[in-house]
């Protein structure tokens, strides 16, 4: 666990990783693994820009409840895990925000496939859950201007995960009709990268209750069929 | 009764003191394994890792980022090219195996953090990359097999990072073209691990620098000299020459700092050890005098007096030199992770590699210094002369 205040530390320390990975460059480059904030210092003032420090966890489901918890995890999501990289051993970064001794929030992101490269999803939330504003740190697709619309982003602020359960993420519909069906697709032309951004916005608040709410949002939910795909 | 037995038994008289004794030369020796197969191991890994990258020198044009690192710390800027043909010149050289020419490419992409990003894109000939890099291991799929394929292979944190998977595509941004991922590598802990590889061809193509390249990857032969065709290599025009050498040297220089310290506490617990013997062996030589007289009245002569308290000293240090050998085979793994915690850089696989020569080696030494300290002592011992050793006794 990591509890940190603002501070240029963050990126002398940045600067320094960068110099000996520049030092052995020839032999050894190891890239980020996992979902966290590129510039956690930068990136968490500009989310939260009256916070004036952060503390860092990092959670995978195969430590804090194995197989179990990632069979309650694709319950609630209502989809399994796919692929070579949506495992339960992913490490989750979960920045919890402060200012001064108060939470003021979390931020957290995780990786989604998408149509033609990785998406990372970060939300950030207020300490009920909430979101206050959605971020995507990498969007490769071919409508990601599109995405990163500030317009797009805004309609997602002030719904939880509440919102999101009646969300079903392999038809991309939501029944009854609720608001998440009133978010918009601003690229109609790319409906498989908008299903990926929502899921990945479900699964992300989903990982948010399960890791630092304590399972606040905890519904009962359908059990995924055996025939579910995998 | 056989002099092998008198000298155990005379040191089982004294259990605590033989048992200290032999504890201290069991850590000297397992320090001295330990160091050893450190020297060994970690040599043989680092050339290892090298060998696995396929080739040991790489020829760019002057001042041109060699690597995908340097070139995103430049943002994406500072590529220099060369002619294609200067791989086939290459290739002539007699000093020369295989060689492969290879294009880095990156492009600005808006959508990669809070302000855009770099991807960079390494492309590399179908037909000789993979021959070089032949101890590559693929989780899914395999290499493209056309130099024009818009195909990629992904190293697997690249592929992470995309979520991509063999079948799956990936678009270039900025020059919005699509490629078919064909292949996700294993993870190898270089910097493959963070590449996409595309061919050559296409990304002279989609880049717009058709016949150019920015590196020359270069295996040589096993008999070549590296340091007379590198300063050959300099002879071109207004190319730079990277040479593994050059880096297998600059760590060897950073950890050599490591092992100059280690072998220091190593020798100093070595001279604590021989000096314990000595110790040992004197006390003994001292306390025995009365009965070395009554053995030499019996007929003992310097020689024999001699041999019994230089065995005694041999066994100490031959039960000492097996004890610490099994301790440093026993904790070979825990001084590992140590020293991996300790050094600044630590190339993959094992880093100690204790076998039976190591042990057997470190146990002639061990031998060889109970030799040389057993010998004042024995000396002291053979000279007691009998009347005098058993007076001292009545007095």
């Amino acid at each position: 666990m990591m509890h940190r205040a603002f501070g240029r530390g963050g990126r002398a320390r940045s600067f320094a990783l960068a110099s000996l990975a520049f030092l052995v460059a020839g032999l050894v480059l190891r890239a980020a693994v996992g979902c966290d904030l590129n510039d956690p210092d930068r990136d968490v003032r500009r989310l939260f820009p009256e916070s004036t420090g952060y503390k860092a966890v990092y959670v995978s489901i195969a430590k804090k409840g194995g197989a179990e918890l990632l069979a309650r995890i694709e319950d609630r999501l209502g989809d399994r895990f796919q692929g070579l990289f949506e495992t339960a051993d992913v490490p989750y970064t979960m920045y919890s925000v402060f200012k001064g001794e108060t939470l003021v929030g979390y931020i957290h992101g995780v990786n989604q496939k998408g149509s033609h490269g990785g998406l990372q999803v970060f939300l950030a939330l207020d300490p009920e859950g909430t979101i206050r504003s959605l971020y995507f740190q990498k969007l490769t697709a071919r409508s990601a201007k599109a995405f990163r619309d500030p317009s797009f982003g805004r309609a997602f602020e002030g719904l939880s995960l509440g919102d999101f359960y009646a969300y079903d993420v392999r038809s991309g519909l939501e029944t009854p009709t609720g608001p998440v069906a009133r978010i918009a697709n601003p690229a109609p032309d790319a409906a498989a990268d908008f299903r990926a951004v929502l899921r990945a916005v479900k699964k992300n608040l989903i990982l948010v209750d399960e890791f630092l709410l304590d399972n606040r949002h905890l519904p009962s939910v359908r059990p995924l069929d055996a025939g579910d795909i995998r | 009764m056989s002099v092998f037995r008198i000298a155990f038994k005379n040191l089982l008289r004294k259990r605590t003191r033989s048992l200290l004794t032999v504890l201290g030369i069991a850590l000297a020796a397992w320090v001295l394994i330990s160091l050893f197969g450190f020297n060994r191991g970690y040599e043989s890994a680092l050339n290892r890792d090298i060998d696995n990258l396929g080739f040991q020198m790489l020829v760019t044009a002057k001042g041109c980022p060699y690597e995908a690192a340097t070139l995103m710390l430049k943002g994406g800027t500072g590529l220099r090219y060369m002619k294609e043909g200067i791989a086939e010149d290459i290739r002539r050289e007699p000093e020369v195996e295989d060689v492969t020419p290879m294009l880095m490419q990156a492009v600005f992409d808006p959508n990669k953090g809070e302000s855009g990003g770099i991807s960079a894109y390494l492309g590399v000939d179908p037909a000789t990359f993979p021959r070089l890099k032949g101890k590559l291991e693929f989780l899914q799929g395999g290499w493209f097999e056309r130099a024009d394929a818009r195909e990629a292979v992904l190293g697997y944190e690249a592929a992470e990072l995309e979520q991509r998977e063999a079948g799956d595509y990936l678009l270039i941004p900025d020059k919005d073209v699509e490629v078919k991922v064909v292949g996700v590598l294993k993870r190898t802990g270089t910097q493959d691990d963070g590449t996409i590889f595309l061919p050559l061809r296409t990304v002279q193509d989609v880049f717009g620098v058709d016949g150019e390249l920015t590196g020359v990857g270069i295996k040589l032969r096993k008999d070549a000299d590296p340091a007379g065709f590198e300063n050959r290599m300099y002879a071109l025009p207004d190319v730079q020459v990277v040479s593994l050498a050059q880096v297998k040297t600059t760590i060897m220089t950073l950890v050599s700092t490591a092992k100059v310290l280690v072998l220091s506490i190593a020798l100093i617990a070595i001279l604590i050890a021989v000096v314990g013997v000595v110790n040992t062996i004197l006390m003994s030589v001292v306390e025995r005098t009365p009965e070395i007289g009554v053995l030499k009245s019996m007929g003992a002569l310097a020689g024999d007096i001699f041999r019994l308290i230089w065995i005694e000293t041999v066994l100490l240090c031959l039960a000492g030199g097996g004890l610490g050998a099994l301790l440093a085979l026993a904790t070979e793994r825990l001084t590992e992770v140590l020293v991996r915690a300790l050094l600044p850089f630590a190339p993959s696989g094992g880093l100690i590699r204790i076998d039976a020569g190591l042990v057997l080696l470190t146990l002639g030494v061990i031998v060889a210094i109970g030799l040389l300290s057993g010998v004042y002592p024995s000396w002291r011992a053979g000279r007691v002369r009998p009347l005098d050793a058993i007076r001292s006794e009545v007095e």
